[in-house]
């Protein structure tokens, strides 16, 4: 999974970008301003925006309105010092999905963005599952028929991201625009150790394979 | 409570005029029937006094006799009320009598020709008539004539019935357009004040979430509402102005105080979130006491603006010594050195002897604090800043800030004043500021009854001028 986040003060910005790679294991961006914002926004894949209401160059509502204009569909949650009805009803018709007000607490905010970006793929559940596998997104646990599998923090943040698109082709360049950030190089082939890495270590002692190649296009979850 | 209508007020002067109206119109129509009536009976009384006159015959002798030939006496005005009358003549005095004629009738009063009387409970109108008749005679017969004085008086019975019935019938047609007219006014007032009650029940619909005051046409055609309408649309402008304000400093007030917390409470979680090593927590606590010591200025600060505005709304008075106006400002250039130095400027101060002002010190070196600081902050480093303190005989003491810097956009000269307001649009705290110093100024500087403007070119900077009252 992949944040973007846009707030102005610096700090607050890398602690919310350390909570959410520490403990979820999501892949984050950081865009001090309204324009960057906006243009990386615009210009990357991301799985849900964190953003600050009161920023320089363009105001939070403001982005709001063109990315939403733009046909977006990447839940934003709000982050706002204000918190009167007036201000919570205006953001969310501009097309946010959730809110938070200042000062919040980091577990909210993880949990709110971890709900967001399952709600966003159609997925009510923080467990997920397809055939005997699950993925629990809370304790980051994942079991294959009731015996627990132990992965890597990236072997476990790509069956994440297959999970939340359970039984669609995704490509090799979508689990890299959703796995790192702004500041990786990006090279497919590392992709490719993974999902080999995964196999191996989700099939041990099934019949049934799960994740299969589909040639030229990318990988599918399936039973 | 003392609670007026303009519609029973209007009601009450129509009404009023219309009974005016009325009465005028009753008097004038009694007594012109009257007098109509009056000069007919009086034609015909004369006429009938004259036949009378004309009934008196001299005898055929040369002794001027007269006697009265009652053969021909005329009928009566009504015949139902018969008329009174009496002949006199100059040598024998009462010649001839009505058969009803009152023999106690007073009937001369005071020389007039016509006068009313009442006899046996009827009104009369008597006239007095003087006649000569004058007969054909013979040649040569000895003729004596005698003056006639004739009385006839008429029963005012069936005139004073035609007059009352004039008087009913016009009262009765002024009450019926009395009526009618409060009846049209009454509709006219109710539909020219309607009007009235629209604009009231569209000024209801205004609130804090729709400031616009949709006036209806109806309003906004009639004349006399047009005032109302232009003073309440200014009012609602101005009041929106004011709340929009007031709401955008809530806003930026929330921000500000709630950013700093949510930055340190973010800091500490995070630093909780797994064991961490002394470095992390020690690089973390620093940054929490930093942004304590932060959020404690800014609330130093917005306490400070919170008391300066207060002052300015007359909230505290406060016994004041006079003070040089040079002294705060070399105190404030003082103080103010340590950040030029930091950034190679020079701040130089020109001054003209003491300029004498009841003030409080702190309150000045604060206001000319937040403009050299300004004025340090925005210009390149290395330049200067130039300070003028003076008086003009008696008139403001005037000190002016003027720096050498970028100078300030016209669209954003008038809102520098405005608190949280930052010209520097990255709004990098790292560079300090929290954009309440002007605003602060400004409050103080009305509070002492002066004003605080400001004046910028684009590339050669920026001059604030402050100017107080010195008595």
């Amino acid at each position: 999974m992949r944040v973007l986040i846009i707030e102005d003060e610096p700090r607050l910005a890398e602690n919310i970008g350390r909570s959410l790679r520490e403990s979820a294991g999501y892949a984050v961006d950081i865009a001090p301003d309204g324009q960057e914002g906006l243009f990386m926004a615009e210009s990357n894949e991301y799985d849900a925006i964190l953003l600050d209401l009161m920023l320089p160059e363009m105001d939070g509502m403001q982005l709001l309105s063109r990315i939403r204009k733009a046909g977006q569909r990447t839940p934003v949650l709000v982050v706002t010092a204000r918190d009167d009805k007036e201000s919570v009803v205006s953001l969310l018709n501009a097309g946010a999905d959730d809110y938070l007000t200042k000062p919040f607490d980091l577990g909210e905010l993880l949990a709110r963005t971890k709900a967001l970006i399952r709600r966003g793929k159609g997925l009510p559940s923080p467990v997920l599952s397809i055939a005997d596998l699950e993925l629990n997104t809370v304790s980051r646990s994942v079991q294959r028929g009731g015996r627990p599998v132990v992965l890597t923090a990236m072997e476990y943040r790509v069956l994440e991201y297959l999970l939340h698109r359970p039984r669609a082709v995704v490509s090799k360049t979508e689990l890299l625009e959703h796995l790192y950030d702004y500041n990786w190089e990006k090279f497919s082939n590392v992709i490719e150790v993974y999902i080999s890495g995964l196999r191996r270590k989700l099939d041990n002692g099934s019949s049934k394979q799960l994740i299969h190649t589909i040639r030229g296009q990318g990988y599918i979850l399936q039973e | 409570m003392g609670q007026t209508s303009i519609r029973r007020r209007l009601i009450a002067i129509v009404v009023l005029s219309q009974t005016l109206l009325a009465a005028g119109l009753l008097l004038t129509g009694i007594y012109y029937t009257e007098w109509r009536l009056l000069s007919t009976l009086d034609a015909a009384m004369q006429a009938r006094a004259m036949s009378l006159a004309a009934l008196v015959r001299y005898t055929e002798d040369a002794s001027g006799d007269v006697y009265f030939d009652d053969s021909l006496l005329p009928p009566s005005i009504d015949p139902s009320h018969p008329d009174l009358f009496a002949v006199w003549t100059e040598k024998s005095g009462l010649l001839v009598h009505s058969r009803n004629w009152p023999k106690d009738l007073d009937i001369s009063p005071a020389g007039k020709d016509h006068w009313r009387f009442k006899w046996a409970h009827v009104h009369y109108r008597g006239l007095r008539v003087f006649h000569v008749p004058v007969l054909d005679r013979e040649e040569g017969a000895s003729f004596h004539p005698q003056t006639l004085s004739v009385i006839y008086a008429a029963p005012l019975i069936q005139l004073d019935q035609q007059v009352n019935a004039a008087g009913v019938s016009i009262a009765a047609w002024s009450a019926l357009l009395l009526a009618v007219t409060v009846l049209l006014a009454l509709w006219g007032i109710r539909r020219g004040l309607l009007p009235l009650q629209q604009l009231a029940d569209r000024a209801a619909l205004v609130s804090s979430q729709d400031w616009e005051l949709h006036a209806p046409k109806e309003a906004e055609r009639t004349a006399e509402l047009r005032p109302l309408l232009q003073s309440m649309t200014n009012m609602l402008a101005r009041l929106e102005r004011s709340f929009v304000q007031q709401k955008e400093f809530l806003g930026n007030a929330a921000h500000e105080l709630k950013t700093p917390l949510a930055v340190v409470k973010s800091t500490l979680q995070s630093l909780l979130q797994r064991p961490r090593s002394a470095e992390e927590y020690q690089k973390g606590l620093e940054h929490s006491l930093e942004d304590l010591q932060r959020l404690e200025q800014l609330l130093q600060w917005m306490l400070r603006l919170a008391r300066a505005e207060q002052w300015a709304h007359g909230a505290l008075r406060r016994d004041l010594q006079v003070i040089d106006v040079t002294a705060t400002c070399e105190e404030a250039v003082e103080r103010a050195r340590h950040l030029a130095a930091e950034r190679g400027m020079t701040i130089r101060l020109a001054k003209n002897g003491q300029v004498p002002l009841r003030a409080d010190p702190e309150d000045l070196q604060l206001v000319w604090s937040n403009l050299l600081e300004n004025a340090v902050r925005y210009s390149p480093e290395g330049g200067t800043v130039d300070m003028n303190v003076a008086t003009a005989n008696g008139g403001p003491a005037r000190v002016t800030v003027e720096d050498h810097g970028p100078g300030i956009p016209a669209d954003e000269l008038p809102h520098i004043f405005d608190r949280f307001y930052r010209a520097d649009p990255s709004r990098n705290r790292a560079t300090g500021g929290f954009g309440l110093g002007l605003a602060i100024a400004k409050a103080l500087v009305e509070a002492y009854g002066g004003k605080i403007t400001a004046q910028s070119t684009l590339g050669q900077g920026t001059r604030m001028t402050v100017e107080l009252p010195t008595n």
